[in-house]
């Protein structure tokens, strides 16, 4: 079948949409049965679509995007997927085959985004220290628009141009640049712990910082895991500190009675 | 005081709404959800501090470095406005610590929990419907979209009402508490490093049929190295002068692509 103009439009909005949603509020459209279902309910195919939809959403059942990795993104793989089945006409396992690729694809440009945000967070910094402190608040706005378009634009085009196009992008990206960027998203973090490094007085501190990496590291413990250890050693140190508080008191007092009586 | 009697604030409900609906827009790789946090409390910093100097102190401090689950956040949200609101921008260090010290637990309950559970049960469920050609258990997203939506109003008002209770409790002892903070705060960032930071040695050094990866090396030394050393390097880099977070991303970005296309990263 031949797809009309509104209904590129209308999947390519819902992939921006879905992307929000899977970040903030969290009503399903960015899964894969959704986004299979939806595809088939616009191109008047819902069959198709939920069986793409739950072909790919078994591959990622226990997976999330966890402390800002990027996971395969099915949503924008069963879109693409479903639409190609359908006007291919080769039926639902043809969608979820060519999906898959574009899901992994879809990391790279996942990450490609995420990167792009760094620079609001900056121009937020900088307009917080000129005290624009309202205008600062928008940049965080702004980040939806890197996150949607790295979802809307190849789903677009991909609607245009064809599953070939598709095909033709996975076997020719440039690799090297691809997985290089993967891997200095991976190394970023170490930036944001750095400044809140020195940030937060280190000097005084500096024990606890090894007691965590050595428990995280070397014994595998979980970040919860180690926070119970750093309560525990904030508890000794608030209580150490109290009543040393309380002995300088008395020993105060005490001396000042020993004057008195001289 | 009883527990009815701690009310949320008017900002407090905005800085609630706002985080529900924006509170990872701007994620990032540097500082993660920290645009989102200060663009949530920007309600609450707003009508604390005008637009004074205090107001800029707080701001930055909020903009800093946090990540947890989103879901999870809320409860640290409602902690930070209960001291702010009764101790100013003299609580920046007690807030900054607490949040570190709570974003990494909560992350850790709040991903499986919200992410790993629901994701299972109800995507195995609506998979198997939908290969059958059943369109019903996709309905089930949306109530857990309601249901998550109910348990973040009260995570916030469980948060504040803590915060209140923790500040009425400790009254002035606000110089203890933070550097007990401080502590909790600083193990929960050592832990963060091999955690949150993803670099391992790709190097692979071969002799005939022997080949030992760089990798296995560095774990008989340290686990984690590459990872505290990433944090050494980029801490150090901003000590210098002339360095700003811009230009330190700029360097990360480049030491990632050399790394790795050098074959020392994976």
């Amino acid at each position: 079948m031949q797809i009309a103009w509104w209904q590129i439009l209308l999947l390519t909005v819902y992939s921006g949409f879905a992307i929000y949603d899977g970040n903030n509020t969290t009503f399903g459209t960015v899964k894969p049965t959704m986004a299979g279902f939806v595809a088939g309910l616009i191109l008047g195919d819902v069959q198709t679509g939920l069986i793409v939809g739950g072909t790919l959403n078994l591959l990622v059942l226990g997976v999330g995007n966890f402390g800002g990795s990027s996971m395969p993104d099915y949503m924008t793989g069963a879109l693409l997927g479903t639409a190609f089945a359908i006007m291919s006409g080769k039926g639902a396992q043809f969608g979820a085959t060519l999906a898959v690729p574009i899901g992994l694809l879809m990391i790279q440009l996942d990450v490609l985004a995420r990167f792009c945000n760094t620079f609001f967070q900056h121009r937020a910094e900088k307009l917080v220290s000129e005290k624009h402190l309202k205008q600062a608040t928008y940049m965080n706005l702004f980040g939806i628009i890197p996150t949607s378009i790295s979802r809307m634009l190849p789903v677009f085009l991909a609607l245009v141009f064809g599953s070939q196009f598709v095909q033709s992008v996975v076997d020719n990206l440039p690799m090297w640049l691809m997985s290089g960027l993967k891997t200095a998203g991976g190394i970023l973090p170490a930036l944001g712990i750095a400044i809140l490094l020195r940030y937060l007085p280190i000097k005084r501190n500096f024990a606890f910082l090894l007691v965590g990496f050595f428990l995280a590291a070397f014994l595998k413990v979980p970040v919860i895991g180690a926070a119970i250890i750093g309560l525990a050693m904030a508890l000794i140190a608030f209580n150490r500190d109290t009543s040393k508080t309380e002995a300088v008191t008395e020993s105060s007092t005490t001396e000042g009675e020993d004057m008195e009586d001289e | 005081m009883s527990k009815k009697d701690i009310k949320l604030s008017p900002e407090m409900r905005k800085v609630f709404w706002r985080w529900y609906f924006f509170g990872q827009a701007g994620w990032n790789y540097e500082k993660m959800q920290g645009l989102g946090y200060y663009y949530s409390m920007y309600p609450l910093i707003d009508q604390l501090y005008g637009n004074s100097d205090d107001a800029v102190k707080a701001s930055l401090n909020e903009l800093q470095f946090f990540n947890t689950n989103n879901s999870m956040a809320p409860l640290i949200l409602g902690v930070d406005g209960a001291i702010q609101e009764s101790q100013g921008v003299a609580a920046n260090d007690a807030v900054a610590s607490l949040k570190t010290g709570m974003m990494g637990p909560l992350a850790g309950i709040g991903d499986t929990l919200f992410a790993v559970i629901p994701n299972t049960i109800i995507g195995s469920i609506a998979s198997y419907m939908a290969l059958k050609g059943n369109a019903f258990a996709l309905i089930l997203w949306l109530a857990y979209g309601v249901l998550r939506l109910t348990i973040m109003r009260s995570f916030v008002a469980m948060g504040y009402r803590e915060g209140v209770k923790l500040i009425s409790s400790l009254g002035n002892r606000l110089k203890k508490i933070t550097s007990a903070a401080n502590v909790l705060g600083m193990t929960v960032i050592g832990a963060l490093i091999p955690s949150v930071i993803t670099a391992g040695f790709a190097y692979t050094f071969k002799n005939g049929d022997v080949k030992i990866t760089l990798q296995s090396l560095a774990d008989q030394i340290m686990p984690g190295l590459a990872p505290a050393l990433v944090v050494l390097f980029t801490y150090w880099l901003l000590g210098r002068k002339k360095m700003n977070s811009t230009r330190v991303t700029l360097i990360l970005i480049l030491v990632g692509i050399l790394a790795y296309n050098l074959k020392i990263f994976a």
